[in-house]
């Protein structure tokens, strides 16, 4: 694996005129939006979608709503259909009930996709199921339908952004190559603001609601095919039609073929059950078989959010291990160079001796109190000269595949030029995470120029390993690494 | 696909539980090997067709109105010989007199006696999302105590087989020969695991199966077994 950027390249998915583009594309891309239910008033759902799109969005945006005629020199039209330019996506945020007639209208006016925000329909009891079944005979193939009752589509490549949650509330992450499916709008709305702070590149996210239409399925289809995402996270409580396992299974199975999918389902207790069948109106099922779903399907799973985005970081940003599951553990610290060691193993990865030649080339030049063994341990008198030469001797051989490097910065023979030694590590070609514990902002400093270049940072050596594990069975997924 | 006769019959007869010679007929088709058995109305025909099954046999009851044939005295292991045959058919026959006096016995399954080996059991159940989702344990009380399973949904490949196999806790080193036991066919219950994930695939009538045990010998050709089969039909 040759990409390693951060910062993936653009990659052109903006549709052209010339060309003609799936409803999935036009979901994501598109080139002219129409907010229908758009509205001056910036604490309402509508508003703060409004807002977004006027701001943010690189492409036209047209706003409906029949109480204005012109706000602050913009237009509002009463109907999408008094729009003359073509509308490539229709973002509906109007009450329940007035939703199976304008997206009519869109059909009408031969928009081929639309995001219903509102919500009010199976979730909320039987009237609503009622209004649904309403929506879906409107809908009948005619037109691709994301929703109802989601937050919708936040693309930071193009500005595009349905979150109904203000910028002060909820945090945008920067473009970058993870993509997030999330069953619930809540919690892909604290996701975002929870990687925006942490500077974990979020591109794309999506969530599809009520289901009414475009499934987890076809999400990871479209996720799958756009260059810019290099792995995928979902947050998944449960399907919801019948039948519908196999496909997901299958189209799951095919997507990891080509790159990560990351999954952490909720409603795994019994206890829990109840509470997801009511929050997605969905049958739910057993958490045994969602598991089976997951393995077959050769999909990573988390076993909570900060998890899934822990092994995304890392399966994001590192090359896949090529040999197998050896790792180097590189550490100014004995006692988290044990933990690694005890969390590697747990998850069945290796940790081996060096060759007694390798170890006399190492004791030469670091002071004698250093443990060459690996873990490789340079005590509190490291410094980051040593970190270096350790890096530049044992990463390029055969005995490791990995890098597990722990550095505890309140010791003063590092500096912030450690970071860069250990950048520069990467063009060994091998997978490297770091730990770093600590709360100062010298440390704070030192992780984020680790993040920016390439290299993921964890606060406990369990995670770091986690994220080892999860590029391991990547690489047996894809055949790269050897089974041990 | 059109119907298998075996099930459609069945639910012609009003009748949601296949028989047991149903069931390994039902295995037999989809090469899932069952011990040589054969269906018989009476003592007399017994004797005929154990010259060709061999000793030792088991001799079941055959009867729909009988769930659990063991609990009324419907089932007799390790039969030796034909003195021994006689006497238990004479014995079952009593037996299901006097604890189910309502069954209608509609005859005798004899069936080859199939050695000792590790009992392991193959179950299936058809989720409404998933479809049918095969269960790989531990034969006996085990798999209820450890709750020692590991599940995939159908249709599954050998290599998900292969997987279920090794991924339940204890069973992965009973297979390789714990102690001084002898080490287990693992292929031959993979082999069981795909067909039987085919045969569910073809008939989605099946709402419940148990392949249970599946007896599984030596390595090296022995093989493995499924001793008993229960099937669970709906119509759909």
């Amino acid at each position: 694996m040759e990409e390693q950027e951060t910062q993936p390249q653009e990659v052109k998915v903006v549709p052209e005129a010339s060309m003609t583009f799936s409803p999935l594309d036009l979901l994501f891309n598109p080139r002219s939006v129409a907010i229908i239910g758009a509205t001056p008033r910036e604490n309402s759902v509508g508003g703060v979608i409004t807002k977004n799109l006027l701001t943010k969005f690189k492409g036209k945006v047209y706003l409906v709503n029949p109480k204005y005629d012109e706000v602050n020199g913009i237009k509002y039209y009463k109907s999408i259909l008094d729009v003359q330019d073509n509308i490539d996506l229709a973002v509906i945020a109007v009450p329940a009930p007035a939703v199976p007639k304008v997206t009519e209208e869109c059909v009408k006016k031969g928009v081929k996709v639309v995001i219903i925000i509102s919500g009010g329909f199976s979730e909320v009891g039987e009237e609503g199921a009622k209004l649904e079944e309403e929506l879906r005979r409107v809908v009948q193939n005619r037109i691709r339908v994301l929703g109802p009752n989601c937050i919708g589509v936040y693309n930071a490549f193009n500005g595009l952004d349905t979150f109904f949650l203000p910028e002060d509330r909820m945090g945008r992450p920067r473009p970058g190559p993870v993509a997030l499916i999330s069953q619930s709008g809540a919690v892909a709305g604290a996701i975002l603001d929870w990687a925006a702070r942490r500077n974990i590149g979020v591109g794309l996210a999506v969530n599809y609601g009520n289901k009414l239409d475009i499934s987890e399925a076809e999400l990871l289809e479209y996720f799958a095919r756009d260059n810019r995402v290099k792995v995928i996270v979902m947050y998944m409580e449960g399907l919801k039609y019948p039948g519908e396992g196999k496909r997901t299974l299958e189209v799951m199975k095919e997507v990891t073929s080509v790159k990560p999918i990351v999954v952490y389902k909720a409603g795994r207790t019994k206890a829990a059950t109840g509470a997801v069948k009511s929050h997605t109106a969905a049958l739910a099922g057993n958490y045994e078989v969602y598991r089976a779903m997951l393995k077959q399907a050769n999909v990573i799973e988390a076993d909570n959010l900060t998890d899934a985005f822990d092994m995304a970081k890392a399966l994001a940003t590192q090359p896949l291990p090529r040999g197998g599951n050896r790792v180097l553990v590189l550490t100014d610290s004995g006692g988290m160079g044990i933990q690694a060691v005890d969390a590697l193993d747990m998850r069945g990865l290796q940790v081996p001796e060096l060759s007694e030649s390798l170890q006399e080339i190492l004791r030469k030049q670091l002071p004698p109190l250093a443990v060459t063994r690996n873990p490789i341990d340079l005590t509190g008198s490291a410094t980051d000269a040593m970190y270096k030469f350790v890096l530049d001797t044992v990463l390029p051989t055969s005995y490791v595949d990995m890098a597990l490097i722990i550095a505890l910065m309140q010791i003063p023979g590092l500096s912030i030029n450690l970071g860069n030694y250990i950048v520069e590590a990467r063009r060994f070609g091998k997978p490297i995470v770091v730990v770093s514990f600590g709360g100062n902002e010298y440390v704070a400093k030192f992780e984020s120029n680790l993040e920016e270049n390439g290299i993921p940072v964890y606060h406990a050596p369990h995670r770091a390993a986690k994220a080892l594990w999860a590029l391991y069975e990547y690489a047996k997924i894809k055949g790269a690494a050897k089974e041990w | 696909m059109s119907m298998n006769p075996i099930i459609a019959k069945a639910l012609e007869e009003g009748r949601y539980k296949l028989l047991e010679h149903e069931s390994f007929e039902l295995l037999r088709q989809y090469n899932i090997p069952v011990p040589d058995f054969a269906l018989v109305q009476n003592v007399d025909e017994a004797l005929k067709v154990v010259k060709d099954i061999g000793y030792p046999v088991v001799l079941k009851v055959v009867s729909p109105d009988i769930i659990h044939k063991s609990d009324v005295g419907g089932v007799i292991l390790n039969i030796n010989s034909d003195d021994e045959l006689k006497n238990a058919c004479e014995r079952i026959r009593n037996n299901i007199k006097e604890k189910a006096p309502y069954a209608r016995i509609s005859g005798f399954l004899l069936q080859r006696m199939v050695p000792e080996g590790l009992e392991t059991i193959i179950g299936a159940t058809k989720d409404p999302i998933f479809g049918h989702v095969i269960a790989f344990g531990l034969g006996g009380v085990m798999v209820e105590v450890l709750q020692d399973v590991s599940f995939r949904i159908v249709p599954i490949t050998e290599e998900d087989a292969r997987a279920m196999v090794r991924e339940i806790k204890g069973g992965y080193r009973l297979f390789n020969g714990y102690r001084n036991m002898p080490v287990r066919d693992e292929e031959a219950v993979i082999y069981i695991i795909t067909k039987f994930s085919e045969l569910l695939s073809d008939n989605p009538n099946i709402v419940e199966a148990d392949l249970n045990p599946v007896i599984v010998l030596e390595r090296g050709g022995k093989g493995a077994y499924a001793a008993d089969a229960r099937f669970i039909i709906g119509s759909m």
